[in-house]
């Protein structure tokens, strides 16, 4: 795919999307510690911990995950990636993850992350796609996806708990890639 | 427009020599006959499945119908590049920006043989190509991936292929027809002649935002 991406966000705020580079890890530190730690909680992985970023970083150079960035200036605004299993029952399922600033949501930048992914996972011949989602917390992103094709796949009632030790349903959207148009 | 300037190119192929023509006019278009491939197959239907149509986009303001014919004066190939509907996005630019290019389609037949690519590069040896932003269109469902036994993904990269070398990129917007799928396509390319303020109002336009 063609890198970087230029957008245009709500308000004419341009931002530009491109994949992560070996030198970004500064810059993720930077905005790793702007995402509100309630929001960081619902991730798979502590980010704030260097062992698990040197971990990311390897699995992007070995090719397990593709990561974009969108920048605004020099500054990360946002951050997509999709992982992939590349062996067994699942190779054919990449899962994904969308992180953005709060004062850059509901401005269409997961979105264009979003439509990235989607062709990434297209390009790299996967089936699905998937994304665990917390009901009440993700509700946007919930919302999100729906308008591409992702449906409910699953729903693990009371499964996560929050930072204040609340349950939560943990939602399972799915997309089917699929690679031709039906005949209907 | 002045009277432009027909331009013919010769590709070999199996079934001997395909001329390659430009600005075809609605009285020349006339004369020849539409291959029978343009039409409706199990998966797939023809961009254009009547002669008419090429003849009305040729008697557009600035259109250039490319046309790639056999020596028995037959359509194996079409080509059309033309402004965009009043309705469009496009138009808001102003009359004469934006050129599309509507339709590049080569009979199943004579596929493999580069014709397309003699089409794009004709429709673009357009007089006003460096004062204009020229873009395409790719909506995944008027594809032929039967035809082609491509993936939509694959048919998606080989017509970013096909684009490329003529100057056109891939660029993001949000028009709701192209978003409506993943794997639709937008492409421009911007003429050397256009100014940076035309540049930076395209940019606004792709995003539907006005600053």
């Amino acid at each position: 795919m063609r890198y970087p991406k230029e957008c245009v966000l709500k308000e004419c705020v341009e931002a530009v999307i491109r994949p992560l580079e070996p030198g970004d890890r500064p810059l993720m530190e930077a905005f790793y510690n702007r995402i509100p730690e309630s929001d960081r909680w619902f991730m798979n992985y502590d980010v704030m911990d260097p062992a698990i970023m040197d971990r990311w970083f390897d699995a992007v150079e070995k090719g397990s995950v593709c990561s974009i960035l969108a920048l605004c200036e020099e500054t990360v605004v946002g951050q997509g990636s999709l992982y992939l299993r590349g062996f067994g029952a699942t190779s054919h399922v990449g899962r994904f993850r969308i992180v953005v600033l709060p004062e850059f949501r509901q401005m269409r930048l997961g979105t264009w992350l979003l439509l990235d992914l989607i062709q990434l996972a297209m390009d790299r011949g996967l089936e699905m796609l998937r994304a665990d989602l917390v009901a009440g917390v993700e509700d946007g992103a919930i919302e999100a996806v729906q308008k591409f094709d992702f449906f409910k796949f699953a729903e693990l009632k009371n499964y996560v708990k929050d930072i204040h030790g609340n349950r939560q349903d943990l939602v399972i959207m799915v997309k089917r890639l699929h690679k031709e148009w039906s005949d209907f | 427009m002045s009277d432009p300037i027909q331009k013919e190119i010769v590709r070999s192929t199996p079934v001997g020599p395909i001329q390659i023509r430009s600005f075809c006019t609605p009285d020349e278009i006339q004369a020849y006959r539409f291959d029978e491939q343009f039409g409706t197959h199990a998966q797939y239907k023809s961009i254009y499945t009547k002669r008419e149509t090429l003849e009305k986009h040729a008697a557009k303001k600035d259109a250039n119908v490319v046309l790639a014919l056999t020596e028995n004066e037959q359509i194996v190939g079409f080509g059309v590049f033309s402004h965009p509907e009043a309705d469009e996005r496009w138009m808001e630019l102003g009359p004469g920006v934006m050129m599309e290019v509507k339709a590049v389609e080569v009979s199943r037949s004579l596929r493999s043989w580069r014709i397309a690519g003699d089409l794009v590069r004709l429709m673009l040896t357009h007089p006003k190509i460096e004062q204009m932003i020229a873009y395409m269109v790719g909506y995944s469902w008027t594809w032929d991936l039967d035809g082609s036994g491509m993936t939509a993904q694959q048919y998606r990269n080989m017509l970013i292929r096909l684009f490329n070398p003529h100057g056109f990129i891939e660029l993001q917007t949000n028009e709701p027809n192209i978003c409506l799928k993943p794997e639709n396509l937008f492409m421009a390319r911007i003429g050397g002649e256009v100014s940076d303020r035309l540049r930076q109002d395209f940019k606004w336009l792709r995003f539907g935002v006005s600053p």
